[in-house]
């Protein structure tokens, strides 16, 4: 009688007992990425290293464009507002590729990757890097978009739309490259090495938003960007995913 | 024993390509608009078949690699990424071939060709990335992990990609008869898009059980229009003439048509005598597939026994040192 009883409230107490610590393992390591998010933006704060070559990268090729092409912001055909979206993703790209790559290599330059290994888990330290590369780019895409309408006269027609563009765009070059970044820590050449690894993976994210960004500067609302839209997010979630999967063999190299 | 096994497969795949060499040259028909050109699709789409499986292949061992740490899985993944660049390159070039002949332009970031430019630029990139790690342990691992990471591109270029971008110059369901391109319901007067010709249904006249539709067909660019009849057989269900487009291959057919006589189904159809219509021509393209395959997997087994070879040669000589 007493070992049925014990058999029926088993199922029921590791339930109770065993749903509470996934949470509490998925709370911890939520935590010990934004230790590791914060610690990186403290430095990043303090060095300004990668900011600074973002943004001036940013700021020298929007000052270019300004100079050599300034009347194909005055035109609205369908090509001037491509090769203006282009204009854009150019600058976007090569500025962030400059500095993406700051968050792993600052870890390798410092010698401090053993202890960063000791201190949190691998998944903490991915997503703590990924956030950083997030902000990183959310700013990037800010004053970049900013130059572009100031000094190339870009015309923003749907502005809403324009910003969830960027903000897709941003999302699939963190997620494509926070993980790359990881992986040339441990090479030489590192940042030629680093742009070489993540050019053929931005490729078709970057095809599918200068298209989409193309759109949003015309007046036609979300409607035209959302196929591109779509198509970001989706890139974003699968690489998301496959980063979270891989990222522990990267670290353990 | 296996050795000789090796030595006769490998003049099997020897003589199997030369076969299928001689028949695509001498033996297959033209196919018709293309000409002589048409032929390279014998050794065009084997190719890219094989660079896709390359891609795969190196993929999957990279993953064994990183299940179960064994230094061969590596060298298999390194010998197909090989194999799979060279073959890249063959396929790469003989379309821009193909293109230049038949369409006057080698390269016009078609959605494939963009595909197949990223797939050249990965296993470029996954060279490099060999080249930039010294330690054999890690070079391993790091590699393994961006040939998976990259793999997770590939059904985003293959799926997505030629469906976001507008035009492309690669056959489609056109190329192949029997194959279903869904066509276009229109109602009289109304106007639609077939390829990339607009067309508009004027009119649709019946004569006992015949119904004929006229249709305006306007050029790319709506440089000029001609009006073709196509017919459909009401006591049949079949469709009955079919003119074809101007300065084109391809057919319109009217494939359904309502009762009522107020809306029928148009479509654009490849001519009777379509490339793989032709019974020889399939089997040699499929007996290309199949040798390049061969020539693949032998390629394959060659590179990574070679490389195991110089792994152990190199282990041999430091442990000496």
């Amino acid at each position: 009688m007493a070992g049925h009883s014990s058999t029926e409230q088993d199922p029921g107490l590791t339930l109770t007992t065993q749903q509470p610590v996934a949470q509490q393992r998925i709370v911890d390591l939520l935590q010990a990425a934004w230790a590791v998010f914060v610690k990186d933006l403290r430095i990043e704060l303090r060095t300004r290293y990668a900011i600074n070559a973002m943004v001036l990268f940013a700021a020298c090729t929007a000052m270019m464009v300004s100079i050599g092409t300034t009347f194909i912001g005055l035109r609205r055909t369908e090509e001037a507002l491509l090769i203006q979206a282009s204009l854009l993703w150019i600058a976007l790209l090569f500025a962030a590729i400059s500095g993406l790559s700051r968050g792993f290599v600052h870890e390798e330059e410092t010698r401090t990757l053993a202890a960063l290994r000791l201190a949190a888990p691998a998944l903490a330290v991915y997503l703590g890097k990924f956030l950083l590369n997030l902000a990183l780019l959310a700013l990037l895409g800010l004053i970049t978009s900013l130059l572009f309408i100031v000094l190339v006269r870009v015309q923003v027609g749907s502005p809403l739309a324009f910003l969830g563009m960027l903000a897709a765009g941003g999302l699939s070059l963190a997620t494509s490259t926070t993980i790359l970044a990881a992986i040339i820590t441990r090479a030489s050449f590192k940042n030629a090495l680093f742009a070489v690894l993540a050019f053929p993976l931005l490729v078709p994210p970057l095809i599918i938003a200068i298209q989409g960004t193309a759109a949003t500067l015309a007046e036609g609302g979300w409607l035209p960007a959302l196929p591109a839209l779509q198509f970001l997010i989706a890139y974003s979630v699968a690489m998301f995913v496959a980063s979270l999967l891989l990222f522990r063999f990267v670290w353990e190299a | 024993m296996v050795q000789q096994m090796a030595q006769v497969g490998k003049l099997l795949i020897g003589l199997w390509m030369a076969g299928v060499t001689i028949v695509m040259f001498l033996v297959i028909p033209q196919y018709e608009g293309l000409g002589n050109a048409g032929r390279i699709i014998i050794m065009h789409v084997p190719t890219a078949w094989v660079s896709v499986l390359a891609f795969a292949i190196s993929a999957i061992f990279s993953g064994l690699y990183l299940w179960k740490r064994k230094p061969t899985y590596d060298d298999y993944a390194v010998a197909a990424a090989e194999g799979g660049f060279l073959f890249t390159a063959l396929a790469t070039v003989t379309g821009m071939i193909f293109s230049q002949v038949v369409w006057g332009i080698y390269w016009n970031w078609d959605p494939r060709q963009t595909s197949i430019f990223v797939l050249l630029l990965i296993y470029a990139a996954l060279f490099a990335l060999r080249a930039a790690i010294d330690d054999v342990q890690r070079r391993r691992q790091l590699s393994a992990a961006y040939s998976l990471f990259a793999f997770v591109t590939v059904p985003f270029l293959i799926f997505v990609a030629p469906r976001i971008a507008d035009s492309t110059l690669h056959p489609n369901c056109v190329f192949i008869q029997g194959s279903t391109c869904d066509g276009i319901s229109l109602d009289v007067g109304m106007i639609g898009l077939l390829g990339d010709r607009k067309i508009q249904l004027i009119g649709m006249e019946r004569e006992g059980d015949l119904v004929t539709a006229e249709v305006i067909v306007s050029e790319p660019g709506l440089s000029g229009e001609t009006t073709l009849r196509p017919s459909f057989n009401l006591a049949t269900g079949t469709m009955a003439d079919r003119p074809e487009f101007p300065g084109l291959r391809y057919q319109l057919g009217l494939e359904y048509v309502d009762p009522s006589i107020n809306s029928g189904l148009l479509n654009i159809e490849a001519p009777g005598t379509g490339l793989l219509d032709n019974q020889i021509t399939l089997f040699t393209f499929l007996a290309s597939i199949a040798g390049f395959t061969a020539l693949f997997v032998w390629m394959l087994n060659l590179r990574a026994d070679l490389l195991g070879l110089q792994w152990a040669l190199a282990q041999r000589d430091g442990g000496r040192v």
